[in-house]
């Protein structure tokens, strides 16, 4: 097929604004999909994708749709709708040449909607407005075409206004992608370079590359090249998603599908590499992606020493199937040997543990999320650090640096003061203030990424009744007056539960972690001490004031059986913990140094 | 371990009478109003149980009638009774009765003196009627005086009392004046139980209604540590977690218990360990009885633990003596070596000073009682 007969588009929505029914239906239309043989929201390929209504990981579908006598080849490359994945939106916006951008008529404009039009504006990507929902007698499609155009700049009469749910508008929609996006350039004359813009690992078939081809054309058997990696290799299967699976010879130029080629492991790609024929390569790669960037980092332990084989082999399952996840061993004086593990998010964190809970079935003992710095010694060397753990002596220390993302909040004119405030005791500097409408505003600041990272989009949810919406972006290091603040449990130090944070705020933010300690940690045999120190010098204490009595009274013959059961309990709830010396410290306590609530 | 080797030990008789004149505030267990039953009937049972279950080579150390309380039956039943326990175990070193105050008067207790009983343990819980009260027992503190009166007097020369303390509204007052009261009574035992708040119990209804605040940790401590020193310096030694005799008067029967020795059960809900099996008997009275009429088994629950939970459980029931484990004598009777087997609890208790080792015996040190589940729990599993 002619380029000039393709169009390959991705739908890109705040949370919840219908891009998975959207998809549902234009799959319908299109007759891929007949009288939904499958389950909703077809596109979400994993179990905790469905659950949290989320997609991971980016998919494509290739339709056949007629327009004015002539047939076309859609291809639609899903993308993930939330904060953490900017990283693959941008993968999938790449192989594009336009995109949907979806509005929820009775929500408008929202944070993610936002981040994502900019994404997609920034790798060249026609955007073709949609306000989805129109049908709800809630909906307010006009406030919401202003919007569009006041933050977007695009026009409120070309926005399309569909119900995704009832097909409503869906047709016309689908005719205007064709006649208003832009086919992909003929390239076909060129030798061949095709994106890789995805992979995902399958258990029978090894490695499924998802690409684009740009130039050239993929053929079966062809012997093609890896050009960023150096690999070679010989195409076993070449295919598309129709949605399921279905072979094809050869993937021309400008055509979106898959590639199989014996690769053993997720991790011999990739993603946004160009693959080109190996006898006749391609001058210059792609223009690629920016690699992943884990911005968050978690220590997980088992909570049984002797796990730690089963730790591993289940990390590396995880990975396998998730190119952003990262994991290298660890080994903390405290806690033993255990895995130091970097997410996108906290949300790429949440659905980690999860998996791990829900397919491994191992006790860990994870410790509180951190971001990652830069150490600017006194001999001028620059070293990222992921752990408060790493920090070297402050002696040795010139310059601290923290990462700083552009964050983004739009909320209801209400709720400004009270997400303000936040911003303040989090140390978010205003740039911006923008009235999106009457009764709407789109608050841009500079903040610290280990100041939002952790609790705050809840604590933003609440200060603006759930309304609020946030997104943001790294935007790059910057020195800052930071310590660390160290924990003393039972007089050791406890490097799993040190924290760096601003000196501004250090000795409060030291008390209230003591105080959660205490909380947190169970009463022993014997009293313990519980210390903070900042820079060496202890600025607070407490103490867990050990347990007085714990003794059954009686213990007859007839009591043996029973009361040997509950023994047994006892000793199992001590199992769950991490031994530091003679101290049990829970999960919960890990976690609760991060509890800044009052 | 084997037959054998059963014969060979110590091991217990124990008869459970599963019936009260009313059912204390406190009590979790099973038991029925006698009033509503024919105890003639139960009596014929468990004399049957007796045929049916036990072996005519087995030789008890130590009888033991509890429950319940076997003291409100009706005399001629409760002689019955004895009388066909004596003439089938005419030998035997301690056979003891759980008597409530103000249920057996000096002729009933003369009689079973004769009949070959030679240790009472009176359930005497408090020497404060209004703490009495509160428990939902039905005696006061002057049957308590009486009813050890009558026993000295019916020729009773190995007495204890039972005490509950850590009673709603008891100060450390009242209960060192409760242990001052059991001591002057000249008695050759105590045991002190803290109270307990049974699951579904009324009294444990009344505290999650918040009509009754339990006594404080701290508090339940000192109590705990108050009997501890008034009854050694009374004369008595602490020879388990809540139990205390004047030498040579420490209850064999319960001894063997926590030598995790064989003993047999019977009875409505009567447990036994016999030949490593570990059963219990219906509970239930009527069916239990219908049971025993047809000629069919009357346990209703069986385990047998494997040797290594067998450990396990000697050794969890061994540290609750103030003498702790003999080390020999565990390797003995468990096949295990009980250095080697609790290695890691052994080394931590022992680092907080929790757990001692002398002379071949391995136990908890004074510090550690009032907090011993934390540390037997460790002993529990490997």
């Amino acid at each position: 097929m002619s380029t000039e007969h393709i169009r390959n588009f991705s739908i890109i929505a705040h949370i919840d604004h219908g891009k998975s029914t959207l998809a549902d239906r234009i799959l319908e239309i299109t007759g891929t999909v007949s009288d939904r043989q499958m389950k909703d929201q077809l596109l979400d390929d994993m179990d905790i994708e469905r659950e949290r209504g989320i997609t991971i990981k980016a998919s494509a579908v290739t339709m056949n749709y007629e327009h004015a006598g002539k047939n076309y080849m859609l291809n639609l490359i899903d993308t993930p709708g939330h904060v953490d994945f900017h990283y693959e939106v941008s993968r999938a916006l790449s192989a594009c040449e336009g995109a949907l951008l979806v509005v929820d008529a009775t929500q408008g404009v929202q944070a993610q909607t936002v981040a994502n039009a900019y994404l997609a504006t920034s790798v060249g990507v026609e955007l073709i407005g949609v306000i989805n929902k129109v049908d709800l007698p809630s909906a307010q499609p006009e406030i919401t075409a202003e919007e569009i155009e006041h933050v977007l700049g695009i026009k409120k009469q070309d926005c399309f206004r569909i119900s995704a749910k009832t097909g409503l508008g869906v047709q016309e929609l689908l005719d205007a992608l064709v006649t208003l996006l832009p086919p992909p350039t003929d390239l076909s004359g060129e030798p061949t370079a095709a994106l890789v813009f995805d992979s995902i690992n399958d258990d029978y078939r090894g490695v499924i590359c998802y690409v684009r081809v740009f130039a050239g054309g993929l053929t079966l058997r062809q012997k093609i090249r890896f050009m960023g990696a150096g690999r070679t290799y010989q195409v076993t299967e070449l295919g598309k998603f129709s949605p399921k699976m279905s072979a094809v010879d050869r993937l021309g130029a400008g055509e979106v599908g898959y590639v199989i080629a014996n690769i053993r492991q997720l991790s011999d790609v990739t993603i946004g590499d160009t693959i080109t024929d190996d006898s006749n390569p391609a001058k210059r790669t792609l223009p690629g992606y920016v690699p992943p960037m884990q911005m968050v980092f978690s220590d997980f332990y088992p909570g049984n020493n002797t796990d730690y084989p089963k730790l591993r082999s289940a990390f590396e399952k995880l990975a396998l199937n998730d190119a952003s996840f990262s994991f290298v061993p660890q080994n903390s004086p405290a806690l033993g040997f255990g895995f130091r593990c970097g997410f996108l998010g906290l949300l790429h964190m949440e659905i980690v543990q999860e998996r791990l809970e829900r397919e491994h079935n191992i006790d860990v003992v994870q410790t509180a999320p951190t971001v990652s710095y830069e150490v600017v010694t006194n001999d001028d060397n620059v070293k990222k650090i992921d752990s408060p753990s790493e920090l070297p002596d402050l002696s040795h220390i010139k310059e601290l640096r923290e990462p700083f993302v552009r964050l983004e909040i739009i909320t209801g004119t209400d709720s400004i003061g009270g997400i303000m405030k936040l911003a303040e005791s989090r140390r978010c500097r205003l740039l911006k203030t923008d009235y999106l409408s009457q009764n709407r505003v789109m608050l841009e600041y500079r903040a610290p990424l280990a100041e939002i990272v952790y609790d705050f989009y809840d604590l933003l949810k609440g200060v603006s009744h759930g309304y609020a919406t946030m997104d943001y972006e790294f935007t790059g290091f910057e020195a800052g007056d930071l310590v660390k603040i160290n924990i003393l449990v039972n007089k050791v130090p406890v490097d799993a539960l040190s924290l760096i944070v601003h000196r501004s705020v250090a000795e409060s933010r030291g008390r209230r972690m003591l105080v959660r300690l205490r909380k947190a940690i169970p009463r022993h045999q014997f009293e313990i001490p519980l210390q903070v120190a900042i820079g060496g010098k202890i600025i607070a204490r407490e103490s867990i004031k050990p347990f007085r009595k714990d003794v059954t009274a009686k213990l007859y013959g007839g009591d043996v059986t029973r009361k040997m059961k509950v023994l047994k309990r006892q000793k199992e709830g001590k199992k769950r913990m991490k031994s530091i010396g003679a101290v049990q410290i829970p999960q919960e306590a890990f976690m609760s140094i991060l509890d800044n609530s009052d | 371990m084997n037959v054998e080797k059963s014969h060979c030990e110590q091991s217990g008789l124990y008869v459970h009478i599963p019936f009260c004149e009313a059912k204390c505030r406190y009590c979790g267990f099973y038991s029925e109003p006698v009033r509503n039953h024919n105890s003639a009937r139960l009596v014929s049972a468990i004399i049957t149980e007796f045929q049916m279950r036990i072996q005519t080579s087995f030789s008890p150390q130590t009888i033991y009638i509890g429950g319940g309380s076997p003291s409100c039956l009706p005399q001629e039943q409760l002689s019955r009774l004895v009388g066909e326990i004596t003439s089938r175990w005419p030998k035997t070193d301690e056979f003891t009765i759980e008597v409530n105050p103000g249920q057996l008067n000096k002729t009933s207790l003369s009689q079973l003196r004769k009949m070959g009983v030679n240790r009472l343990s009176i359930g005497a819980q408090s020497f404060d009627n209004t703490e009495l009260s509160f428990l939902g027992r039905r005696h006061s503190v002057e049957n308590i005086q009486k009813a050890v009166d009558a026993a000295k007097k019916a020729g009773f020369q190995n007495i204890g009392l039972d005490l509950i303390f850590a009673i709603p509204g008891s100060t450390l007052a009242s209960w060192e004046h409760n242990l001052m009261s059991a001591i002057d009574l000249g008695v050759q035992h105590v045991s002190t139980y803290a109270l307990t708040y049974e699951e579904k119990t009324p009294l444990q209804k009344a505290v999650e209604a918040g009509e009754v605040k339990p006594v404080d940790e701290e508090t339940d401590r000192l109590m705990y540590e108050t009997a501890i020193e008034k009854l050694e310096k009374a004369g008595f030694r602490q020879y388990e977690i809540s139990n205390f005799a004047k030498p040579g008067f420490e209850c064999r029967h319960n001894l063997n218990y926590w030598a995790n020795y064989p003993y047999i059960g019977v009875g409505p809900a009567a447990a036994s360990f016999w030949n490593d099996n570990r059963t219990t008997n219906i509970a239930e009275i009527n069916t239990y009885i219908e049971a025993i009429g047809k000629g069919e088994s009357v346990i209703e629950e069986s385990e047998t633990p494997k040797p290594l939970q067998i450990a396990c459980e000697t050794a969890v029931l061994n540290l609750r003596r103030r003498c702790g484990i003999y080390i020999d004598e565990f390797q003995k009777q468990t096949g295990y070596e009980v250095l080697k087997l609790f290695a890691e609890p052994i080394d931590k208790y022992g680092e907080l000073g929790l757990i001692e080792m002398t002379d071949g015996r391995l136990f908890l040190t004074r510090e550690a009682l009032p907090i011993a589940d934390s540390i037997l729990c460790d002993f529990s599993d490997v």
